[in-house]
């Protein structure tokens, strides 16, 4: 049976969200996404051409590590949580149909200087409308600067 | 090597376009033929559907010839849920699609070899060839259906070719 009981969204726990994650050390985190206009050529698809990854910042952010490795060769796992807010932001400015094409769309997320890999994406959410991020993330194997 | 590579890749590429002009994927903005060399883009979370990956794995060098001839051996792997009209019943049809696709992809087994390092890409003197295909049994994960299809790739080195 459906719950027709009146509710209306006033964006609190948004704001909750981003206030607890800025008062918890909220940190930027740059998603790598494509350029608006993509590489067509044979030497964008065969990896001779630099990919050109625009740096898209989400703040406020909290990123800590998720697990520990216990196995060699087991690159270690991280989590992000990011405010609704921002990435709600980003998906109007870059104007896409939800913030699950702006992740799917990303190569990857550098925090610190530092570039992971997106594993997992989830939201959680408070009448339907989505308050807070969560990317399970592992590093990349490329130490280089970002 | 890496010429025979690409040359196998873009050879795949204008096949299925070919093949299927409507097995098309958007990736990094652009919208292309649904083939890809995994190693040149970015690794994704979940294997994308519907779309073919090349992934370079063994690599053999027969140094006995008078050139040396390379066998690297490609995995292509797809991976397909259905079509949503279906509600995804249709993914052992869209499964056995792909495969007929990848039989047509393949042949002829040869083609010429072009550097595509130079631009524009310039035609080399050999050809590179391949091996018939060897299907692996389907991989089923949860609604998801997926084959590895195994080629051995052939090409000779030539003079001053990296």
């Amino acid at each position: 049976m459906a719950d027709l009981s009146t509710q209306n969204p006033c964006g609190l726990a948004q704001r909750v969200a981003t206030a607890l994650l800025r008062a918890a050390g909220g940190t930027t985190a740059c998603l790598q996404l494509p350029p608006l206009q993509g590489d067509s050529t044979n030497a964008g698809q065969l990896g001779l051409n630099a990919p050109g990854f625009l740096s898209l910042p989400l703040a406020p952010a909290v990123f800590r590590k998720a697990r520990v490795a216990m196995q060699d060769g087991q690159m270690p796992k991280y989590e992000l949580l990011i405010s609704a807010d921002a990435v709600a932001a980003q998906v109007t400015q870059r104007q896409l149909s939800s913030a699950q094409t702006l992740f799917s769309m990303a190569a990857g997320v550098v925090v610190a200087g530092k570039l992971f890999l997106i594993e997992a994406v989830s939201a959680s959410e408070s009448q339907g409308m989505a308050y807070v991020y969560r990317l399970l993330l592992q590093e990349a194997c490329g130490e280089w600067a970002m | 090597m890496q010429n025979a590579k690409d040359t196998f890749y873009i050879t795949l590429r204008s096949r299925l376009a070919a093949v299927n002009p409507a097995r098309t994927m958007t990736l990094r903005a652009a919208t292309r033929p649904g083939i890809l060399v995994s190693e040149a883009e970015a690794p994704p979370a979940q294997p994308l559907l519907d779309v073919f990956a090349l992934n370079w794995t063994g690599m053999q060098a027969d140094l006995q010839l008078p050139a040396i001839l390379a066998r690297m051996t490609c995995e292509i792997r797809y991976c397909t849920a259905g079509t949503q009209n279906n509600a995804g019943l249709d993914r052992g049809r869209a499964l056995e699609e792909m495969d007929s696709e990848v039989l047509k992809l393949l042949y002829p087994y040869s083609a010429p070899k072009v550097n595509y390092t130079q631009d524009p890409a310039v035609t080399m003197e050999t050809i590179v060839f391949w091996s018939e295909p060897e299907f692996d049994p389907i991989t089923t994960l949860r609604d998801s259906l997926s084959r590895t299809v195994k080629v051995t790739v052939f090409a000779f080195q030539e003079q001053g070719e990296q």
